[in-house]
């Protein structure tokens, strides 16, 4: 098989240096964050 | 298929301008959300008003094809590109979040059951990868991120797996645009094929849990079914991701012992470093909701917000797809995945119906 026949165009940028947090404990920390404002009744409702 | 995955590396003084170049692309993934959200309610009373026969179409569909039509079309500019690529980010704020509307008993119930056909599912899907990629005469380790994006968890396992039996990149690109393409077929073939066969919600939501690559990909096909079977098929995909790490271990220490890559020296660092963090903070939540922390009306506004953080990520997976792309691809890795892909549907639907029958779920 020639070295370019799977060739794509899809690029991965992965720099060097991992980055402090992952995109997962970012979530994580969103999603915990919300729900303390929630519970805190700093957010009231969240309509849909 | 052109994607790109951004993983930045923020310096300190950076870190404003580049919060705010996600901007333009989030403010995008949320119009073209709410844009579906409307076209749902608006298309139907429209129809319904004019006595026009016309199907229910959910906003889950709406913003995937909205996606689909700009990057198929116009394309994505580049201002909004960064932004876009956050949709990855909505996806596991939807997971964590949707632990409110799952007791624990549920999910150790479900988990439970759920992770039995995982393990059949994993082996299973391997091993027969691994056959088609050698009777195809793929490369090896393209056959082995081939093999982990169809069994395990689609792009997430092919990059961990990537650095671990340090594959070419051009092999990552490749096993990772055929996944993705491959992904975005089952998006519309899944739902098709269940209401064909009359699958209800919990065996629909199995079943894509099960059989859909890629996290994204699985929630979308789920919330196209149903909203009973997207909440099943995010939990079942959700047990399938806790795997990533003991079969990336597990192929590590394969290239490793052909002297192809680096030696694991310390198992347990890498098990927590490749776990998906997201799945704790899932079952944190689901505590928290089991254990009456959050009243009835907090729980209806968490499980909102996770309805919103996967509408952005309906809108990302459209946008992020691209047809053009996708013919660009060589044929034959494509066509591996694509056999073994349709093998692992038919594999794990059998797999779906067999366990309801034998435990009459």
């Amino acid at each position: 098989m020639a070295a370019n026949e799977n060739r794509t165009d899809a690029t991965v940028e992965v720099t060097a240096k991992r980055p402090f947090l992952s995109l997962d404990t970012w979530a994580v920390i969103f999603a915990l964050l919300a729900g303390a404002l929630i519970r805190a009744g700093v957010i009231k409702h969240i309509p849909w | 298929m052109a994607e790109t995955l951004v993983l930045p590396q923020v310096h300190a003084a950076n870190r404003p301008l580049q919060f705010l170049r996600l901007i333009p692309g989030i403010v995008l993934l949320a119009a073209i959300g709410y844009a579906g959200k409307l076209l749902e309610k608006n298309v139907g009373a429209y129809a319904k008003a004019h006595h026009w026969t016309f199907p229910n179409i959910e906003y889950v569909l709406w913003a995937i094809v909205l996606g689909l039509a700009i990057s198929n079309t116009v394309g994505v500019p580049a201002i909004f590109r960064a932004g876009v690529a956050t949709y990855e980010f909505w996806l596991k704020v939807g997971i964590v979040l949707l632990g409110a509307r799952f007791l624990l008993g549920d999910v150790l119930k479900l988990g439970g059951a759920s992770l039995a056909l995982v393990a059949i599912e994993i082996a299973g899907a391997t091993a027969f990868m691994i056959f088609l990629g050698r009777a195809f005469g793929l490369r090896p380790k393209l056959t082995s991120l081939l093999a982990v994006g169809s069994a395990v968890c689609g792009v997430s396992a092919i990059i961990a797996t990537q650095g671990a039996i340090e594959a070419d990149e051009e092999d990552s690109s490749f096993a990772i645009a055929a996944i993705l393409a491959l992904g975005a077929l089952s998006l519309f073939t899944f739902p098709l094929i269940g209401h064909l066969l009359h699958l209800g919600d919990h065996a629909y939501g199995l079943w894509a849990g099960l059989a859909v690559d890629n996290t994204a990909e699985a929630t979308a096909a789920g919330a196209l079914y149903s909203d009973a079977a997207g909440k099943l098929a995010v939990l079942v995909k959700t047990t399938r991701n806790a795997m990533i790490g003991f079969v990336v271990l597990g192929y590590a220490i394969y290239w490793a012992s052909q002297g192809q890559a680096k030696t694991v020296t310390n198992k347990a660092a890498f098990l927590w470093q490749k776990f998906p963090k997201f799945v704790l903070g899932f079952l944190l939540i689901s505590v928290l909701a089991t254990y009456s922390f959050f009243n009835k009306e907090q729980v209806g506004s968490l499980a909102n917000l996770s309805r919103w953080a996967f509408l952005l990520t309906f809108a990302g997976v459209g946008l992020r797809t691209n047809f053009r792309e996708m013919r660009k691809q060589g044929l034959k890795p494509f066509a591996v995945g694509a056999i073994g892909e349709v093998a692992i549907a038919v594999f794990t639907l059998a797999l779906v119906v067999g366990a309801q029958r034998l435990f009459n779920w």
